[in-house]
């Protein structure tokens, strides 16, 4: 059975995207047979970050409509051949999807592949709704912020109450937390929420806190998803999140402020 | 300022009473073992009186109270001693004597009789909260989630989040934080009240009358409950 995994938040730019490619590229570098789907119909960005947009050529919704087989919509990763993308369409809206059809398509991907990561589109109308509808367990991306918080809140009841397995009675979708964008200098110097004041908040269990990297930035507008650069933090801490999806436990990184010596000191370093 | 620093109050209490059927210290030890042991977190530290009113003289008063805390009771003193010798047998121990209420005049019986009966009509004219049973509700309730417990109490495990609303005719138990919204006795019940473990919460309402947050500064992030005092809100710490 493939895990169905919904990258969700509510709020957009906090970092959705950006997880769904790493942590598919991640998986699939471990060996598993992964696929991405971009849900995000009308806004198709996942394309851009797996660095695949120029061999877009059918998309998600061709294959719901019928147009396309989903052999030809899938566009294989050129690093890792175990990974997948279905991309969204440019061209229409999150109306084109239904969810017969969507679960359809999941059942043929689920006999394929190991995980299928479904990369959400903010807010919580139909679009979002359809990429949690089927899910398994869900990442649920977090700025340390407020309203970003609130926004997971909310998509978290979402979770408990509008998916499939909410409407069957079926065991509960999963919850991980994954806190984005987190700098520890400002959470000491008291701008920026801590973990624990979003652990508390939200009550899930954590599943990675990626600190705020210049490096995210240079891997998105490369097409290489960040996980790729094993130097960076941001690329570390996307890599333990892979060993505690797949059942590792390890201890969380890059939660407080590096403390400068005092070469770096004298030098500005 | 010294007098305020005591004060001496009469209340009366439900205390669990030891009714000993023989002054033979032995078999009273065996029976309560097998008590005891049925249900040994429950006995714990319960103040328990003693009755003696089913047994004759030569009563080892001491060897009783040494039996009874034994088995980790604790001890309150004697109660049900019919003759004035009894009485002060017991003084003379160092124990003390409480009177059972049931040994009052009849007249005051017929008066508390008169108590309950006008009581009871009460209850038919209006239904009281303390008829009401309890919606639980397990889990978080968040932000954007709304809970109604129509004509009953509400309990939830978990905590309420900003921008979510429990609403109960009766009162509001949240065994977790309140930050959300909160509204008791929404049909009008200024009896109606809220606890919960931490008070964060945007706006708490009882019977139409409501605060928020900026009224909750005193015992804010505190375990709170939140009633109704002429037609007041007040708020007091739970612990």
């Amino acid at each position: 059975m493939a895990r169905i995994i919904v990258v969700t938040s509510g709020k957009g730019g906090v970092g959705k995207t950006t997880s769904s490619a790493a942590i598919g590229l991640g998986l699939a570098l471990k060996g598993h047979k992964v696929v991405l789907i971009d849900f995000d119909i009308g806004l198709r960005n996942l394309d851009l970050i797996m660095g695949c947009e120029r061999r877009v050529v059918y998309d998600f919704v061709n294959v719901i409509n019928g147009e396309a087989t989903l052999n030809q919509a899938l566009i294989k990763d050129k690093r890792v051949s175990s990974l997948s993308i279905l991309p969204a369409s440019q061209t229409r809206d999150k109306d084109a999807l239904n969810k017969e059809n969507v679960g359809k398509v999941l059942e043929d991907l689920g006999k394929i592949y190991d995980f299928i990561i479904c990369d959400s589109p903010a807010g919580i109308e139909a679009g979002a709704m359809m990429a949690l509808y089927y899910a398994d367990e869900a990442i649920i991306t977090t700025n340390p912020e407020v309203s970003s918080v609130r926004d997971s809140d909310r998509i978290i009841g979402m979770l408990a109450s509008r998916s499939r397995r909410a409407e069957l009675g079926l065991e509960p979708i999963k919850e991980h937390l994954l806190l984005t964008r987190y700098s520890p200098k400002r959470v000491a110097e008291g701008e920026m929420l801590s973990v624990e004041d979003v652990e508390d908040i939200l009550s899930i269990p954590l599943l990675g806190v990626i600190p705020e990297s210049q490096a995210v930035l240079k891997a998105s507008n490369a097409g290489e998803p960040v996980i790729l650069d094993t130097e960076s933090d941001a690329g570390q801490a996307y890599q333990d999140v892979i060993d505690r999806l797949l059942g590792e436990t390890i201890d969380f990184r890059f939660l407080v402020a590096e403390k400068k010596g005092i070469f770096s000191r004298m030098f500005g370093g | 300022m010294a007098a305020a620093s005591i004060e001496f109050k009469g209340s009366s209490f439900t205390l669990s009473v030891l009714h000993l059927k023989t002054a033979i210290l032995a078999d009273v030890r065996a029976d309560l073992a097998k008590k005891v042991a049925q249900a040994p977190d429950f006995f714990y530290l319960v103040p328990i009186v003693v009755s003696i009113d089913k047994l004759n003289d030569d009563i080892d008063y001491q060897g009783i109270k040494t039996l009874i805390e034994e088995f980790n009771f604790t001890f309150v003193g004697f109660t049900g001693a019919i003759s004035k010798e009894q009485r002060q047998l017991i003084r003379e121990c160092g124990f003390s004597f409480i009177n059972m209420a049931k040994a009052n005049s009849a007249k005051k019986a017929v008066l508390v009789e008169g108590a309950v009966a006008a009581k009871s009509k009460e209850v038919v004219a209006t239904p009281q909260r303390d008829l009401y049973t309890d919606k639980i509700h397990r889990g978080q309730i968040r932000s954007g989630q709304q809970v109604y417990a129509k004509d009953q109490n509400l309990v939830v495990i978990g905590s309420v989040s900003a921008g979510a609303e429990v609403i109960a005719d009766g009162n509001i138990h949240v065994y977790g934080s309140l930050r959300g919204r909160a509204i008791a006795g929404a049909t009008g019940h200024h009896k109606a009240q809220i606890y919960c473990q931490k008070l964060e919460a945007e706006l708490v309402s009882i019977n139409g009358n409501y605060w928020l947050s900026e009224s909750m500064e005193e015992h804010w992030a505190s375990p709170v409950y939140i009633q109704l005092t002429d037609n007041e809100l007040t708020s007091s710490k739970l612990i």
